[in-house]
């Protein structure tokens, strides 16, 4: 062995940390024939006296009790944070559940009032033509002498039906062929509106009173009136009803 | 008789992040003093060192989940991280650094410090010496600094302080080589290291 070679074990010999006693011996004998080597490990060692003389009396040396209460009363804090986050979330699933139905329900209500605030609104003025219609009811599709607004209005029911999205058509059909469903056309609620330029549209089913049929020119025994009717009403994405069809 | 089982750190961490605070209290404990010891040793200021220790627990509160018993061991990942906090608060406290040398006159020495033993004279010497050595360790740059105080205060080998360290082991070998000329040169000037100079004997072996 050589100065060079000393000289990389020398730090772990001075820490008896070389794992190898071939190395250790080597460089053992080799002090004892090299002066210099032999004083730079005395260094090596007088030096890490003095450092592990200094952990030594550093030992005792802690953190004080503040930073040890402050570390517990965040570990306490952490441990019911956690442990109340679990109990709100298994809350929350079932607030959110329960809230969601609130939500679904009331939204029904909703459109329920709304179509038929919408329905009652249109009663004044064509109140002349439903009696026209009450007193001669004509059938769907199959217009009158006497029913040229009915007839027109198909026209425009058969356009609005044509211009309605796809999805509804699609949902509307599958659903009246899977629970065997009579459904009316789609009879738009308000004039002038193309439903393709929606971006997003909802059918929902609600019950009406049988005067309803009325409010788009479908016949309906006045003496029935006050009976409720099913009716799917399309819905924008701003919760007005748009399109309404009666299902029997 | 047999011992009671002492739990590994990776059990204390567990249970102490499942919410066992007896879990918290023993790896604290465990722990706290070094990494506190640590930081003083490397910034030489005891707030500095409070504020390390309770950055450092606090981060394993936080995200204990990400250590990985696997790859070091707790302690070394402990002064990983309490270096981390180090280098980022002596940044901090760049612009405030005391021009004059810390005293230790106005800090509260531990009780055992004010014990003497048997030989005032001879406590009163190697309380000094010990004081010039931390000088002269503090007054090294961060990077020799770091390696000295992990491998030869703390006693990490040279595999855990490259972990700490993120570096090679080599560059902790070669860092701690380096390291020691400095400090000897350093303790030397301050009158402390006896040994030869080893520069101006020559080697014919």
């Amino acid at each position: 062995m050589n100065c060079h070679d000393f000289e990389k074990l020398a730090l772990a010999l001075a820490r008896n940390s070389l794992l190898d006693a071939t190395e250790r011996d080597q460089g053992l004998i080799h002090t004892e024939v090299c002066n210099r080597c032999a004083a730079r490990l005395a260094q090596e060692r007088a030096l890490l006296a003095r450092l592990r003389a200094v952990a030594v009396e550093m030992a005792g040396e802690e953190p004080p009790a503040r930073v040890d209460a402050l570390l517990l009363a965040a570990f306490r804090a952490q441990t019911a944070a956690t442990a109340s986050s679990v109990v709100i979330t298994a809350q929350g699933r079932a607030g959110r559940w329960s809230s969601w139905k609130f939500a679904a329900v009331a939204a029904g209500i909703l459109i329920l009032i709304s179509a038929i605030a919408i329905i009652w609104k249109s009663t004044g003025s064509r109140m002349p033509q439903r009696e026209e219609r009450a007193v001669a009811p004509t059938p769907v599709n199959t217009p009158g002498p006497q029913a040229e607004p009915p007839v027109g209005r198909d026209q425009v029911v058969d356009e609005r039906q044509k211009n309605l999205p796809k999805r509804i058509l699609r949902h509307a059909s599958v659903k009246s062929q899977d629970e065997a469903e009579v459904v009316t056309q789609f009879f738009p609620l308000r004039e002038g509106e193309d439903l393709t330029t929606l971006d997003s549209l909802q059918v929902v089913r609600v019950e009406l009173p049988g005067s309803a049929l009325g409010e788009v020119g479908l016949p309906f025994d006045p003496e029935t009136a006050p009976e409720s009717v099913k009716a799917d009403v399309v819905l924008g994405q701003d919760g007005l009803a748009r399109a309404i069809r009666f299902v029997r | 008789m047999t011992k009671p089982m002492v739990p590994s750190d990776a059990e204390l961490l567990r249970s102490m992040l499942a919410g066992d605070e007896r879990a918290f209290t023993s790896l604290y404990g465990r722990y706290k003093g070094l990494v506190y010891r640590f930081a003083l040793l490397m910034s030489g200021q005891g707030s500095i060192a409070e504020e390390v220790t309770q950055e450092v627990f606090l981060a394993l509160l936080r995200n204990g989940r990400r250590y990985d018993p696997g790859r070091a061991s707790l302690k070394a990942y402990l002064c990983g991280a309490a270096r981390n906090q180090v280098l980022l608060l002596m940044k901090k406290e760049r612009p405030y650094v005391q021009l004059v040398e810390e005293s230790d006159e106005g800090r509260e020495a531990p009780v055992a410090q004010l014990i003497s033993g048997d030989d005032p004279l001879g406590d009163c010497a190697r309380n000094e010496a010990n004081r010039l050595v931390r000088q002269a360790v503090l007054a090294l740059p961060a990077r020799y600094r770091e390696v000295i105080v992990l491998c030869d205060f703390q006693e990490l080998s040279y595999a855990e302080a490259a972990l700490a360290l993120d570096c090679p082991v080599g560059t902790v070998n070669s860092r701690l080589h380096r390291g020691h000329a400095l400090l000897s040169k350093k303790l030397r000037a301050a009158g402390l290291d006896s040994a030869p100079d080893a520069q101006v004997m020559r080697c014919f072996a």
